[in-house]
């Protein structure tokens, strides 16, 4: 017994094999058995939505052109912590200018908090396949390959709900009503205990509030989230809003 | 005596614990206040509507990352100092590098709290808040501890056994760089998706079980025999929890993400893990209430002795919960709710805060060469104040949790939740306010034993 009191016993064995050995089944196994998905850059994702004509990138055209000046904006915009630090020339929605949006919106989303009161994972227990989604538009467990991109690196499931999870929220709100909820949540969901984020917008020329360029990233963001399960595209499917 | 207190002296390097406790106490009280500001907002009260830098999601971020950082590492390292060398013999391997240290993480933790709160550069990784390039220097400054622990630690091995508390140091010390590295990094740089989730859950549960329970137990084990004068109960007890513990809790991690994308042989061996823990954990308990037999007398009036046994109850009730909760039966209500949320508490404030307070008080008069804190009501008044309000918010949180997660399988509309959950928030704002005020009083009475200027004796008690 002697021996397993010794520094370098306990270094070895526990500190050092027994560590190794968990950390093989808790992680290095699972990656391996999921090592065939293909992993997904933000370029690819926003080759993918546009290829699929998909509901984010109709999103992102929409909100490109109701606040033209924004989007301007966020063309110009450079941060470095995001790796969006390119201004771009061509200043229309294209791929690249979503890929941009994608990855800025992400940088926010994560640096907001969001992800501590908003999980992005549907369960296949406690009927969460009908409250998240829309029966009939989306109604899909949460799989392995819609988190298999750079976005989910590392993964958002979150921790906590005192929202609703937002991995199916493509289906279930309008940009329209994002804009308005992410300025003061109350005003579309009474007795909301989310704070408002009045710095993701400014007043433009005419004195409307808008969304500054962050506010059109972290849109884009939101609008993309499940947008790839949103199945018949936007025009067909039910629309909700409030008024 | 004057001899050997000048033996002790020479061997623990006071300065250092002084300032790691008093910042760490310092860094509690903060974080504790960031998690009240946090709360008001569930309540509808928030201080600090529209203001960017102290948006509600920003600084529950600073009361994750700056407890682990800023609170229980300080605390930790800072009563290491004194009871390594102690219980080695030997000095610590430098004390300038000791400065260094301490100067390093408390501006990482600035850095920290600086980077999340005004520039926006946070990380998704619960408890690993740190901006990514953070993560290295963290990283190495863990490399550092090792070096000026491990040293004393080895030095003392070359002799023979060493005691329990340096079993779980001398784990610790290797766990801790490894799991920051493991948990910052690898789902930035290489896993994505489930992948990603499997190292993170593995993180959180490994931050938890293989830097703060360690080196949580291997202090117990040396100030429970220390202020009772009196050895543990079992040797075999203690080899049995150690080695149970250093098996099996690394496994668990992937309980925090049950009945998600991750391979589900990775959920059954973390739940499997999980419940062999318990059994790890009630064999020390068991070690340490038979300890107490005979001497149950003390916990009466020896205030650091009592916060140490309250937090070793706690700590055992949140294991016990945790064998049934961890089970994919009570993942289906209560995952996602405020339910985690008491429990965590129960386990970081509860027993660790507790533990590191009584240890805290301990040594604290110790250090100024006094026999005994400057109050004994502010001593009984905080412990009080700290104890029933922890309390009082795990079973608040337990039953909100459960209203919630009973109530989103019921399909009712969601607000319904946030609006049967709101009685049970504000209970927890309550229950917050006690906590501070507790640690408020804690912190008077250090300082007020610190500045003394007369030297504080401890008082007789009549038989």
């Amino acid at each position: 017994m002697g021996k397993m009191e010794r520094f370098s016993f306990v270094a070895l064995v526990a500190g050092i094999i027994f560590f190794l050995f968990a950390d093989f089944i808790s992680w290095a196994l699972p990656m391996f058995v999921l090592k065939d998905i293909p992993k997904k850059s933000v370029e690819d994702l926003a080759a993918e939505a546009i290829a699929k004509n998909t509901t984010a990138w109709s999103d992102f055209n929409k909100l490109a052109r109701y606040y033209p000046e924004s989007f301007k904006k966020l063309c110009e915009y450079t941060e470095a912590y995001s790796g969006a630090g390119e201004v771009i020339k061509d200043c229309k929605p294209n791929e690249k200018t979503f890929a941009k949006a994608l990855r800025i919106g992400h940088r926010w989303y994560i640096a907001e908090g969001c992800w501590n009161c908003h999980s992005q994972m549907v369960r296949p227990v406690s009927n969460e396949t009908l409250r998240f989604g829309i029966p009939g538009v989306s109604n899909t467990v949460s799989y392995p390959s819609e988190f298999q991109n750079e976005l989910q690196a590392p993964v958002l499931w979150g921790t906590k709900r005192i929202g609703q999870d937002l991995i199916r929220v493509a289906a279930v709100h309008d940009v329209d009503w994002h804009v308005a909820h992410l300025y003061n949540p109350q005003s579309t969901s009474p007795g909301s205990v989310m704070p408002g984020y009045p710095w993701f917008f400014e007043k433009d020329k005419n004195g409307n509030i808008v969304p500054n360029e962050r506010g059109m990233a972290l849109l884009t963001y939101i609008m993309w989230l499940g947008s790839w399960e949103v199945k018949p595209p936007k025009p067909f499917r039910i629309e909700v809003s409030e008024k | 005596m004057a001899a050997n207190n000048q033996e002790l002296q020479n061997l623990v390097n006071y300065g250092l614990v002084k300032a790691h406790v008093a910042m760490g106490l310092i860094f509690f009280i903060i974080v504790a206040l960031m998690g009240f500001i946090y709360s008001l907002q569930l309540d509808g009260i928030y201080p600090f509507p529209g203001i960017e830098f102290l948006s509600p999601g920003r600084v529950r971020m600073i009361h994750t990352a700056g407890a682990a950082y800023g609170f229980l590492v300080n605390m930790f390292t800072g009563l290491l100092y004194w009871a390594v060398p102690r219980f080695t013999g030997y000095k610590i391997l430098s004390d300038a590098l000791g400065w260094f240290m301490f100067i390093a993480l408390q501006a990482a933790v600035l850095i920290t709290v600086v980077a999340i709160l005004f520039l926006g550069m946070a990380d998704n990784v619960e408890w690993g808040e740190t901006p990514w390039w953070l993560d290295p220097i963290i990283v190495f400054w863990l490399l550092l501890h090792l070096l000026q622990f491990g040293a004393p630690l080895f030095k003392a091995s070359q002799r023979g056994p060493l005691y329990v508390t340096g079993w779980y140091v001398a784990a610790m010390l290797v766990w801790t760089p490894l799991v920051v590295f493991m948990g910052n990094l690898i789902p930035r740089f290489w896993a994505v998706g489930s992948g990603a989730g499997a190292v993170q859950s593995t993180f959180i549960h490994d931050l938890v079980g293989l830097y703060v329970t360690p080196v949580a137990w291997g202090l117990m084990y040396y100030f429970v025999p220390v202020i009772m004068k009196k050895p543990m109960w079992s040797h075999g007890l203690s080899l049995l929890g150690f080695w149970g513990l250093a098996f099996f809790y690394p496994m668990n991690g992937v309980h925090h993400f049950l009945w998600s994308p991750i391979p589900m042989f990775a959920q059954y061996s973390a739940v499997f893990a999980t419940v062999a823990v318990e059994f790890a954990v009630t064999s020390v308990l068991i070690n340490f209430m038979m300890t107490l037999r005979g001497s149950a007398e003390q916990l009466k009036y020896n205030v650091p002795l009592r916060y140490m046994y309250t937090g070793a109850i706690f700590y055992w009730i949140t294991c016990f919960q945790c064998a049934f909760h961890v089970t994919l039966t009570f993942q289906k209500v209560i995952h996602f709710t405020d339910w985690v949320t008491g429990h965590a508490h129960l386990i970081m404030f509860g027993t660790f805060g507790l533990w590191v307070l009584g240890m805290a008080e301990y040594v604290w008069p110790r250090l100024f060469g006094k026999e005994t804190m400057y109050s004994k009501g502010l001593s009984e008044g905080a412990y009080w104040l700290l104890m029933i309000g922890v309390f009082a918010m795990f079973v608040d949180l337990t039953a909100g949790g459960l209203v919630q997660g009973f109530d989103w399988i019921g399909l009712n509309p969601w607000i319904d939740s946030v609006n049967f959950s709101k009685p049970f928030w504000y209970f927890r704002s309550i229950t917050g306010i006690m906590m501070i005020t507790g640690l408020f009083m804690y912190a008077l009475n250090f300082y007020k034993t610190a500045t003394a200027k007369t030297g504080l004796t401890a008082e007789l008690r009549e038989a």
